[in-house]
């Protein structure tokens, strides 16, 4: 299908040549350039249109949702400019799921990329049980999110959680505690098992940044009598700094727009307490029928996340071409 | 004399370092397994010990049985099959789309190539949760709310970023020459992209593969939103059927929660070290 889409252009386009030239290469090497031209364009067609349909459409549906009167059915009834974003930025919710939202983003990934890289640094030791070791610390990022949010969840609970059995068992509680006595620190465990989840993905990507660097660095370095804190800072974070950069952004991308383990551990509750852009918008959206605010809130979130990264762009962008 | 005494601190110190190193590696995959290890302690336990005020940590008596009963509790058979389904053939899809449009990037110059890479990347920023709404209304266009091939679409389109971005950084690491000699020798561009360069990159693209799969395979919010029929529900919307709003039957949640998990991890066991290299390539060449 797509050999046969071009055909009839070319065909035009070296109908003139032709008729000037009688050589009979000359058409055809116009025909063949400009096939040349269109050629990538043939190959990008199936992933374009696929992202067109199901990516870009959705987009320019939101927009045009959240500056729209919209039904419950999802109707739009026409433009309302601002009317959706006022609406959602006054609501009674907003500042606290804003601010919950923060917290989880800025929590979660200054942690994890913490935790990651220390992991990472541990595990590029040599010693015995290194590949077993590494195998398991892949287990969190390959499992779902749901499970590993129910999982939590059990693990928690007061009443029959594993956690206390565990601890009354080691004799360090002596009756079950309440682990979850505020939404605030509901809230915490859900980080903590944001955080669980992400540690891998950071250790990986580090440790495919310190499998990178030559050892001979190392070694001249310690010739001139570096410690361990000096090599580390001096030539260990310096060279990672790349695959650090790029697990921080996806991070930051992920983690902001996640969704399964707050809806998993507490839907939001009680009382947006626990909710962050994404449930409150699934909740507008799926449970009050409110289509226009929600799309408003998509557009936020949208807006937040791209003034990061046009933050992260103009950082690099400054620093020079050495990516 | 004097050579001992310099040695034999070192080595003390090194010996702690070594000690405390694996202290800290154990721990490390004792805190990361015990959710594991809980699930599949709850998974053998009857309701009756798992409620019990007096927590057992492993069950009194392994019931297997837990394991067959959620296959005639719950329409898990078709749960299974759906996942199988949705990842299959979002995988295809992404990967019939993903191929030429990555070829393209790494090979050819055209206008509107880095128009095309931005797009790409700024896709990557929009989770289909903060677009459900719109994809929700594509879907209802297009006749394809609560269906497997609804989802098969989305989960494909949310991973061409990921595909091409991976498949690009491995392309771009073959050298081309033999592609050329190749065309040279009579080949069109696509004969040399499949008989050269595609099995030359195939480890990158079993990589990408199997990316693709695990992720559609553990999506859960599309399928959540979309999906309302149950017998069209993937496993990890499926699951939740254990979970009511009443009563929670654990010991079969995390029965089939163990079904849902066991193949991916093992997948990603098989890959973990070719992903992150092509990550961190595809990244930096970027």
């Amino acid at each position: 299908m797509s050999k046969s889409a071009p055909a009839a252009p070319v065909k035009q386009k070296t109908a003139v040549p032709a008729k000037q030239n009688s050589l009979k290469r000359r058409p055809r090497s116009a025909g063949a350039k400009a096939l040349r031209r269109i050629e990538p364009y043939l190959w990008i067609a199936p992933s374009m249109i696929l992202m067109a349909v199901f990516i870009l459409i959705p987009i320019i549906s939101v927009f045009q949702m959240s500056m729209s009167d919209v039904s419950k059915a999802g109707k739009i009834k026409g433009f309302n400019g601002i009317a959706n974003f006022t609406k959602v930025i006054n609501g009674s919710a907003f500042s606290l799921v804003l601010k919950n939202t923060l917290v989880w983003t800025v929590a979660v990934v200054v942690l994890s990329t913490i935790l990651g890289f220390v992991l990472a640094l541990i595990l590029n030791n040599q010693f015995k049980g290194r590949k077993i070791a590494r195998a398991i610390v892949v287990f969190p990022w390959a499992t779902t999110l749901v499970i590993q949010a129910s999982a939590w969840n059990f693990i928690i609970n007061t009443d029959y959680g594993t956690l206390n059995t565990l601890l009354i068992k080691l004799g360090i509680l002596q009756q079950g505690m309440n682990w979850t006595p505020t939404p605030e620190a509901y809230f915490a465990w859900e980080i903590a098992c944001g955080i669980f989840v992400t540690i891998p993905f950071v250790t990986f990507c580090v440790l495919s940044g310190l499998q990178s660097i030559d050892t001979s660095f190392y070694e001249a370095a310690t010739v001139d009598g570096a410690n361990y804190w000096q090599k580390l800072f001096k030539i260990t974070l310096p060279l990672v700094k790349s695959s650090l950069t790029v697990s921080t952004v996806l991070n930051i991308i992920y983690v902001f727009n996640s969704f399964p383990i707050i809806w998993t551990m507490t839907k939001g509750d009680p009382a947006n307490h626990t909710d962050t852009l994404v449930t409150y918008l699934y909740k507008l959206a799926f449970y009050n029928g409110r289509q226009g605010e929600a799309a408003a809130v998509s557009v936020i979130g949208f807006l937040i996340l791209l003034l990061c990264a046009s933050v992260y762009m103009i950082y690099t962008l400054r620093k020079g071409d050495d990516m | 004399m004097n050579e001992a005494a310099v040695k034999k601190p070192v080595s003390v110190k090194k010996t702690i370092l070594r000690v405390l190193l694996y202290f800290v590696v154990l721990d490390v995959c004792i805190i990361t397994l015990y959710p594991y290890f809980a699930m599949l302690c709850t998974a053998l336990k009857s309701r009756v010990e798992i409620f019990s005020p007096n927590g057992t940590i492993l069950p009194i008596t392994a019931l297997w049985s837990n394991f067959i009963d959620i296959w005639s509790r719950a329409p898990m058979a078709k749960y299974l099959l759906n996942s199988i389904l949705i990842a299959g053939g979002s995988t295809l899809i992404a990967m019939l789309c993903g191929i030429p449009a990555a070829y393209a990037l790494a090979r050819m110059r055209f206008k509107g190539q880095t128009a095309f890479l931005g797009f790409v990347i700024v896709s990557q920023m929009f989770a289909p949760v903060v677009l459900l709404i719109g994809i929700y209304k594509v879907m209802m266009t297009l006749g394809l709310t609560d269906s497997i091939l609804g989802l098969i679409f989305i989960n494909a389109a949310f991973n061409q970023a990921f595909t091409i971005w991976l498949l690009r950084g491995t392309f771009m690491g073959i050298s081309a020459e033999m592609e050329q000699a190749a065309t040279i020798d009579g080949c069109n561009r696509l004969q040399s992209m499949l008989r050269v360069l595609l099995p030359v990159a195939a480890p990158g693209i079993v990589t990408t593969l199997i990316f693709i799969f695990i992720n559609a395979w553990n999506e859960y919010t599309v399928a959540l939103c979309l999906i309302s029929t149950d017998t069209n529900k993937p496993l990890t919307v499926g699951i939740n059927i254990f979970n009511g709003y009443n009563m929670i039957e654990w010991q079969y949640l995390f029965a089939a929660s163990i079904f849902a998990i066991i193949p991916v991890v093992i997948m990603f066991m098989t890959i973990e070290k070719n992903l992150v290299s092509g990550l961190a390539s595809g990244g930096v060449k970027g």
